[in-house]
């Protein structure tokens, strides 16, 4: 489980995230929505520990986030992960550098690491690829390369941070449908999305996050007003029965 | 006999020099940070004049001096968010206007600049030799025994941090490191060439492998070969070595520019 407590956050005198207070259930499929300049890649980087956290507390299993990400692997999937198209690594290096840190400082990785890292490409159906360059792959082939990488560690939690951005229609439904399969194999999966048709198909739990939170809550649950109070009265509601 | 014990001295120093340079060259090119090897060796001038104007160790002052710039950049670039290379670019002016300053406060000290800005392989000695020596030893050590470390440092720092590997660590003994080799090259490669050195080898390296580690080994075969023909060419058409060996490394990457071009995509 992770708990956030009294969570605040700024930059510069403006606030980014004010007085959040968020539990996550193991097992779900969480969604976190909300406008441009929400707050979602901030609050998802203040999880994962790449901001200090300035007020509140973040949990995770009942262990202080930070003590916990030092013992333990997460698996996370950036919105936009900065590297030289040209940097001499294939696709299964990549995916190695999510066991890197479970060897000792200076260790190689050995055949057990490499199966490893064969199976989670095998996973997100991207095995063939393991001899690529990473500057030969598609946006859609990088993205479920990066996949293998957030799941070779076998981390009970996987973080995603707008995982369609570079993946067409197609590419987006088969995608949410991998993360559903890993959902359902025990994962919980916190994604940020902007993408509301395929959330609403996909997840399970939804976080309305603009600022502050606006609901934490099955996502059949979450009706008009809330998504009015998050994304402000400019947004356009279609209500689908099925 | 002694004649051609100086001549050994000078192509091993040339070589030395090369190689140790090349080896840290594909992890500088592949970090964009050629910049940095820019700058640390012309830190370094103002080491140099402290070191002459107080008559401390040369190496050791220059040494600490420019670790301690290179700390002090990160931290000033950090501290008061100044982008690194606006931070780098003023230590870097500020330590060769030190230098200029304290060089002239040792009236009458006949100081041999040219040799440290463009080097010279024929003015190093046997101890400097060994220096050079147990440099390529610490560098070939290091890149061996760190190379998952160095490789995901190179490939992103703060996913390489995420991902529970020591980048800050490695980092730092990198930085510490790539001052070292250029401290210890100024003799043998001088202020102005060195970091050319830095950055030609590893460029001319990726347009012929695919791998790092390929790239490490071909850098260092592509340093000795400059090495040795440019200490040739300058010792028979009598010009300056450093800057022999240096245009020699430019031709084998222009070369390397076309056989990418012929190479199978």
């Amino acid at each position: 489980m992770i708990r956030i407590r009294g969570l605040s956050f700024s930059i510069d005198g403006l606030t980014i995230l004010e007085d959040i207070d968020l539990e996550i259930a193991e097992g779900e499929f969480v969604a976190i929505i909300g406008p441009n300049g929400a707050g979602k890649s901030t609050l998802l980087k203040l999880v994962l520990g790449f901001l200090p956290l300035p007020s509140g507390s973040i949990e995770i299993d009942g262990v202080p986030h930070l003590d916990w990400l030092k013992q333990h692997p997460v698996g996370y999937l950036p919105q936009r992960e900065e590297f030289d198209r040209r940097f001499p690594a294939s696709a299964l290096d990549l995916v190695l550098m999510g066991l890197a840190g479970d060897l000792p400082l200076g260790a190689r990785f050995g055949e057990r690491h490499r199966q490893r890292a064969l199976q989670a490409l095998r996973t997100t159906r991207t095995e063939a690829l393991a001899k690529k360059p990473i500057g030969s792959l598609s946006g859609g082939e990088l993205q479920r390369v990066f996949l293998a990488r957030a799941l070779v560690s076998d981390s009970k939690y996987l973080i995603l941070d707008e995982p369609e951005a570079s993946l067409d229609m197609p590419g987006t439904q088969s995608f949410f449908a991998l993360l559903r399969e890993l959902n359902q194999a025990g994962k919980t999966v916190i994604t940020v999305s902007h993408d509301l048709q395929t959330l609403s198909e996909y997840c399970s739990f939804l976080v309305c996050l603009n600022r502050r939170l606006h609901c934490h809550t099955q996502t059949d649950l979450v009706n008009s007003e809330i998504m009015h109070k998050t994304f402000g009265e400019a947004v356009r509601i279609i209500e689908k029965d099925y | 006999m002694q004649f051609y014990g100086f001549l050994l001295t000078a192509v091993l120093a040339a070589v030395l020099s090369s190689v140790s340079l090349a080896l840290f060259s594909p992890f500088v090119t592949l970090r964009r940070i050629s910049y940095l090897g820019e700058a640390l060796s012309h830190i370094a001038f103002a080491g140099i004049a402290f070191a002459l104007l107080l008559g401390w160790n040369l190496h050791w002052t220059t040494l600490v001096f420019v670790v301690l710039v290179s700390l002090a950049i990160s931290w000033l670039a950090k501290r008061h968010k100044l982008a690194e290379a606006n931070a780098i670019t003023i230590f870097l002016s500020v330590s060769m206007a030190l230098g200029i300053v304290l060089i002239s406060l040792r009236n009458g000290y006949n100081f041999d600049l040219a040799s440290y800005l463009f080097g010279n392989v024929l003015l190093v000695s046997q101890a400097e030799l060994w220096q050079l020596g147990g440099l390529v030893t610490l560098n070939l050590a290091f890149i061996a025994g760190l190379y998952k470390e160095l490789f995901y440092l190179s490939y992103n720092a703060e996913m390489a941090q995420f991902y529970r590997l020591p980048a800050n660590l490695v980092n730092r003994l990198f930085m510490i490191l790539l001052a070292a080799n250029i401290v210890i090259n100024l003799r043998a490669a001088g202020i102005i060439l060195v970091s050319a050195q830095l950055i030609l080898p590893a460029s001319t390296a990726f347009n012929l492998v695919r791998r790092l580690d390929h790239a490490v080994l071909c850098s260092a075969l592509l340093a000795i070969f400059a090495a040795v023909a440019g200490f040739a060419l300058s010792w028979w058409l009598d010009l300056p070595t450093g800057a022999s060996i240096v245009l020699l490394e430019f031709v084998l990457y222009l070369a390397s520019l076309s056989w990418r071009g012929l190479a199978p995509k």
